[in-house]
C-alpha cells in the first residue's frame, strides 16, 4: 500500500512541477526561447464548457490526494491520523503531513478555479500566482520528502544519505514528465511535434540520465560508507534482489523510456506500442524501486540486529 | 533521585524465556510472548542467548521521529522513554529508527508498545530464576566488571614484583 502511495505522490508531485514550469514558462519569454503551451482542447461536460489547458497541472493534486488515504491504511488505529501533525519540531512523518495536506489543499483550490464555472473565478489575474507558488513550492516538498523521511533514520545506513532525497525528486520530476507526454500522446489529438512536447521530451532524457548518475553515485557511496552499507548494496546488486533491480529499475525505469523517447522524438511510428511499454517504464520504476529498497532495509535491519545483539557472534 | 536500569548478564541467560512470558501477562494480560516487551535472541548453534530490553538511550531516535509525541522521555521516572498508548496512532516509524529493533506492534491493541521498567518493577528481573537480568542503579552497572579489570591489574603487579 505504501508502495501504491509512493507512485502516485512521486507522479502527481513531479507532474505538477513539470506542469506549472510549463505554463509559466508559456506565460514569460524564458531564456529567449517561448515556449508555445500544450495544446489542448475544451470539453464540454454537462452543459459547461471546461478549459484543459492546464490538465498536467490538475491531476497532480489529485493522485496525491488519491494516494494519501493508502498512507492513512497503512496506520494501526485509523481513525487517529490526525494526530499525525503534534510534533512537526523533531519528526519528518509530522512535516510530512503538514506538507502534503498544504499541497493537496492548494491544489484542489487551483483545480476548483479552472473546473468550475464561475466568472469571477476565471480571472486571469496575478492573485492567482500566489497560490500557484505555494502550492510549487509544496509540490517539491512532496517530492522529496519520502527521501528525507528515510534519510532521517540514521541508524539504516542504506537510507542515511543526503542523494536520497535527490533520487526521489528527479526520479518524481521525470516520472511526472513521462505521465504528461503519455497523457498528450495517448489521447491522439495533438500534434505530435508541438514545441512543448519536444522540450518535455529532451527534458525527459536529460532527467533519466541524471538519475542515473545519481543512483551510481548513491550505490557507491553507499557501497564504501559502512559494512552494513555494503551488505545492503550487495543484496540489491548479486542478492536475491538482483532481478528486480536490474530488470524492474535499471531496464524497465531507465532504459527503456531513455530508448523510447529517444526513438518517439525522431520518427513517427506506432504510439499505441510505444505507449503501451513506455506505461510499464513509469509504472515500474518507482514503486518497484522504493519497495524494493524498503524490503532491503528490513533485512538490513535483520543483520544489524544480530550484529548489535551479538557482535557478529553466530553469522 | 537515583535512576535505575536494567543491565543484562549474557553469560547467566538459560535462554527459557520466562522473562518474555511474565511481560506479557504483565502488560497484557495474555500469556503471549509474542506482545511482551523482551525478546531473547539465540544462537542456538553457539549457545549464546541474550535478552534484549530497551536501552532508554539518552538521545532517543524513537522520540525525535514519533510525530505526535506519543513517545516520550519521563525524567520522573527513572528517567524512562515510554510510549503513551492513547496518542500513538501505529505509524511504526519508532520501529524503524530504533537501531536495536525494539519498539514492537502489537497486533491485538493496533498501537507500538515498548518496555516500561513495569513503573518500577520489572518482571522480567524478579522472575528471572538466574538472576540474568537485573534492575540497578545506572552508576553500579559495570562494578563487576570494574573489579575483574582491578583484579587483573593486581595480580599483574604481584607478578612484576
Amino acid at each position: 500500500m505504501i508502495a501504491i502511495y509512493l507512485y502516485l505522490a512521486g507522479m502527481g508531485a513531479g507532474s505538477f512541477v513539470i506542469g506549472i514550469l510549463i505554463q509559466w514558462g508559456a506565460l514569460i519569454n524564458w531564456m529567449g526561447v517561448k515556449l508555445n503551451p500544450l495544446f489542448l482542447p475544451s470539453i464540454v461536460l454537462f452543459g459547461h464548457t471546461l478549459n484543459l489547458s492546464s490538465v498536467p497541472i490538475l491531476w497532480g493534486p489529485i493522485m496525491v490526494a488519491i494516494g494519501a488515504p493508502f498512507l492513512i491504511l497503512d496506520l494501526g488505529i485509523k481513525w487517529r491520523f490526525m494526530y499525525a501533525c503534534l510534533n512537526p519540531r523533531t519528526s519528518w512523518v509530522a512535516r510530512g503531513f503538514i506538507i502534503l495536506s498544504i499541497f493537496i489543499i492548494f491544489g484542489l483550490v487551483l483545480l476548483a478555479k479552472s473546473v468550475l464555472p464561475f466568472e469571477w473565478l476565471h480571472a486571469e489575474s496575478v492573485l492567482w500566482r500566489i497560490p500557484e507558488i505555494i502550492a510549487f513550492v509544496f509540490a517539491l516538498g512532496t517530492a522529496i520528502y519520502t527521501g528525507i523521511l528515510l534519510k532521517a533514520t540514521k541508524s539504516i545506513p542504506l537510507w542515511n544519505t543526503h542523494l536520497l532525497p535527490l533520487l526521489f525528486l528527479v526520479s518524481a520530476l521525470s516520472t511526472g514528465s513521462m505521465a504528461i507526454i503519455l497523457a498528450t500522446l495517448g489521447t491522439g489529438l495533438f500534434s505530435h511535434d508541438a514545441s512543448a512536447l519536444k522540450v518535455l521530451m529532451y527534458a525527459v532524457q536529460i532527467l533519466v540520465v541524471i538519475e542515473g548518475i545519481v543512483l551510481y553515485l548513491y550505490l557507491s557511496g553507499r557501497y564504501r560508507v559502512s559494512e552494513q552499507g555494503k551488505d545492503s548494496v550487495r543484496l540489491l546488486l548479486h542478492g536475491e534482489k538482483k532481478f528486480i533491480f536490474w530488470g524492474g529499475d535499471v531496464l524497465l525505469g531507465l532504459v527503456l523510456p531513455f530508448v523510447l523517447v529517444s526513438i518517439a522524438a525522431f520518427s513517427h511510428g506506432n504510439i499505441l506500442l510505444r505507449l503501451g511499454v513506455l506505461h510499464a517504464g513509469i509504472k515500474d520504476q518507482i514503486p518497484m524501486h522504493r519497495l524494493m529498497e524498503i524490503q532491503y532495509d528490513m533485512r538490513a535491519m535483520k543483520i544489524k540486529e544480530n550484529w548489535n545483539a551479538g557482535k557478529g557472534i553466530g553469522r | 533521585m537515583q535512576e535505575k536500569v536494567l543491565v543484562v548478564d549474557q553469560q547467566k541467560c538459560t535462554g527459557c524465556r520466562l522473562c518474555e512470558l511474565v511481560c506479557s501477562v504483565f502488560h497484557t494480560g495474555a500469556s503471549n510472548p509474542s506482545r511482551s516487551r523482551i525478546k531473547v535472541v539465540k544462537w542456538e548453534d553457539v549457545g549464546l542467548y541474550l535478552p534484549m530490553a530497551c536501552n532508554h538511550c539518552e538521545k532517543a531516535y524513537c522520540v525525535e521521529v514519533c510525530p505526535t509525541k506519543a513517545c516520550h522521555r519521563e525524567p520522573e521516572n527513572n528517567n524512562r522513554v515510554t510510549i503513551d498508548k492513547k496518542l500513538c496512532i501505529g505509524c511504526r516509524t519508532c520501529i524503524i529508527a530504533c537501531p536495536f529493533g525494539h519498539p514492537f506492534f502489537d497486533i491485538h491493541d493496533r498501537v507500538t508498545v515498548k518496555c516500561d521498567y513495569c513503573d518500577g518493577d520489572p518482571q522480567c528481573v524478579r522472575f528471572c530464576d538466574v538472576k540474568a537480568i537485573s534492575f540497578t542503579d545506572a552508576d553500579k552497572t559495570n562494578v563487576a566488571k570494574k573489579r575483574e579489570a582491578f583484579l587483573k591489574y593486581a595480580e599483574s603487579m604481584k607478578q612484576i614484583r
